[in-house]
């Protein structure tokens, strides 16, 4: 036989082998069991962008994943909406909520320490954990000088500010 | 302009500003023109519907088909009790002279309009403008509450801290410590409590740990949020609710978290002092206690509400019935006792106490575990038929006096915001058009 016509015999054979033999991969995602994780991004160029006030509901959801890096249960969410409309002044219910979250083990809360190491770090990771967005510059220089020139200036008041103010209460 | 014009120009208007009036804080003209009855009036929403049979008839069982009369309310009627067919469990009464006694009893007041129902009843009690809006929605009601009238129209100007609103239940009822009237509003509002919520589990899982920051810390968050606000333009009021200056709002967090903690020991108004016994209406009844106590504010309402069982339950609501009257006498005791003189309430406080509506003439088809047949609302004449009682000091309540009868109903339930205004001195500073009730000043001595 020639060897050309021994090579093409060889290359139908190989050919016919791979059609026969085609393997199908089928990749079945379960989505009950992808797991989503908190990753914190800027969402906002500049805070004009939020006209939106919050809901009660959106507002304790918020501000429980925003504290607890986690998503709050229904119940929860329930109990604490139900809680809020039991006071008037919704600044206070807040304020309360709030203050009490601080002080459960579960917040992830920088030390002072941690805070004063660096500080410009500190405020980014603040607004952009509360404030979905970045400082301006002079929002991170004017908070920055507020941390450094005050000894008492603790990461709970820092972030309890955050939660309080007019800008968190808009998505 | 030649020099003469100018001078008679400049003098003019030199004495028009030494002449003319100065606008205020509040928003008014001129300083408020009325004086006052009292410096405190505690009005008690007596809800959940109560007939006046039961009440001021004081017919017990006897449209029951059982011949038994009485008075099942001994702190605020007088009467005697019922002797046979106790469907309830009878509290001394804690007052030695009931309270119709110590005031003036209007015992046929009218709701004249609109549906007879809960959140109708209140807004209608709260705001003097009887309303056709038949939903029980959670929203600030259209025309302004007393509260906004006393804030917005006193002088000098009233923080929030002078004007409270206790409810027994949620629902729509935290709405109505403010309208959203143009010229109104939460500017004006007052501060609002369920205590069954914010002192109850609720409160014990969620603000129990709350901090109560020193003032350095006050000054500190002060000036963060500031700042933070500084950088953007909307505000935090459009997100609603009463706002207190911070020195208030931390004096009111001191208070939540006072009773929270025991720091501030709650009492039961109960014949014990425990909570045997007790009901929704007296845990309200009990925090309207403990937020005179710190706070002394002018203007306070509260209601009870657990006897809306009488839907489906007449025996239970007998039994509220009795003990919201026995909470009703032992706040009265409180505030004219010694720790009211102590806070300046006493001889100068004045109660009002009045069903939002009533109930039905004719039962519905339910039948309790006594065969008792229940009542709804539904806007028949009878329920429109309720009581009013006014109960104040000598000199300036006029004591033992009944107003009004069956076949001469005097006062209706729009009525009692104009007689609040009276009572703390703005009803003429009022605008013209806003109330078309009248004060009820046959009560005044």
């Amino acid at each position: 036989m020639p060897a050309s016509k021994y090579l093409t015999g060889c290359l139908i054979a190989l050919l016919a082998f791979l059609a026969s033999c085609q393997e199908t991969v089928i990749q079945e995602t379960v989505h009950d069991n992808v797991i989503y994780e908190v990753d914190t991004v800027s969402i906002y160029t500049s805070n004009v962008e939020k006209d939106k006030l919050k809901s009660s509901i959106q507002f304790i959801s918020i501000l429980y994943a925003d504290l607890f890096k986690q998503a709050i249960t229904s119940a929860t969410l329930a109990r604490l909406d139900e809680l809020k409309l039991s006071i008037g002044d919704k600044g206070l219910a807040n304020e309360m909520i709030i203050t009490d979250f601080l002080q459960d083990a579960g917040v992830e809360l920088p030390s002072d320490a941690d805070m004063r190491n660096d500080i410009a770090s500190f405020v980014n990771d603040t607004y952009i954990r509360f404030y979905a967005r970045q400082p301006t510059e002079y929002e991170a220089y004017y908070m920055a000088s507020m941390i450094e020139q005050d000894p008492g200036m603790t990461p709970a008041l820092v972030y309890l500010s955050f939660m309080l103010s007019d800008e968190y209460l808009y998505y | 302009m030649n020099r003469r014009k100018f001078i008679t120009n400049a003098g003019k208007a030199a004495a028009s500003m030494v002449a003319a009036p100065y606008l205020l804080p509040s928003g008014r003209l001129f300083a408020a023109s009325g004086s006052r009855v009292a410096n405190h009036v505690i009005f008690v929403l007596f809800a959940g519907g109560i007939r006046n049979q039961e009440s001021v008839k004081q017919q017990y069982l006897a449209n029951q088909g059982l011949p038994t009369q009485g008075n099942v309310m001994p702190n605020m009627l007088a009467g005697a009790p019922p002797t046979q067919n106790l469907v309830y469990n009878p509290w001394n009464p804690v007052l030695s002279q009931p309270l119709s006694q110590q005031g003036t009893l209007f015992s046929e007041l009218r709701y004249s309009q609109g549906p007879t129902g809960h959140y109708n009843g209140h807004t209608v009690a709260m705001t003097g403008n009887y309303t056709e809006t038949g939903l029980n929605l959670n929203v600030n009601p259209e025309f302004p509450t007393l509260f906004e009238y006393y804030r917005k129209h006193s002088d000098p100007a009233k923080s929030a801290l002078n004007a409270w609103w206790l409810s027994e239940g949620l629902g729509p009822y935290p709405s109505l410590n403010y309208s959203r009237h143009i010229e109104y509003g939460p500017q004006y509002g007052a501060n609002y409590l369920r205590p069954a919520t914010t002192f109850g589990n609720l409160g014990d899982n969620f603000l129990k740990e709350a901090l109560n920051y020193q003032p350095d810390d006050v000054q500190r968050l002060h000036k963060l949020t500031h700042f933070l606000n500084s950088n953007f333009d909307r505000s935090g009021m459009d997100a609603g609710g009463v706002i207190n200056n911070e020195e208030d709002r931390q004096r009111v967090k001191a208070f939540i978290t006072g009773i929270l903690n025991g720091t501030i020991p709650f009492e039961w108004p109960t014949p014990t002092g425990t909570q045997q016994g007790v009901s929704g209406d007296l845990l309200n009844i009990g925090a309207a206690w403990k937020v005179l106590e710190a706070f002394q504010p002018e203007l306070m309402v509260i209601n009870t509400f657990n006897l809306d069982i009488c839907h489906s339950n007449f025996t239970g609501y007998i039994d509220f019935l009795h003990k919201a009257d026995y909470g009703i006498g032992w706040l009265w005791n409180k505030i004219q006792g010694p720790e009211g003189a102590a806070l300046g309430l006493k001889d100068d406080t004045i109660l009002i106490c009045m069903p939002e509506h009533g109930r039905n003439m004719q039962p519905n088809q339910l039948r309790d575990q006594n065969q008792l047949a229940a009542y709804d609302h539904t806007s028949d004449q009878n329920s429109r038929e309720v009581f009013s009682l006014i109960v104040g000091p000598p000199g300036k309540v006029k004591q033992g006096q009944v107003v009004g009868n069956t076949s001469n109903p005097v006062g209706e339930s729009i009525d009692i915001v104009p007689t609040i205004a009276h009572i703390l001195g703005f009803k003429d500073d009022i605008p013209g058009g806003l109330l078309p009730g009248r004060a009820l000043t046959e009560a005044f001595a």
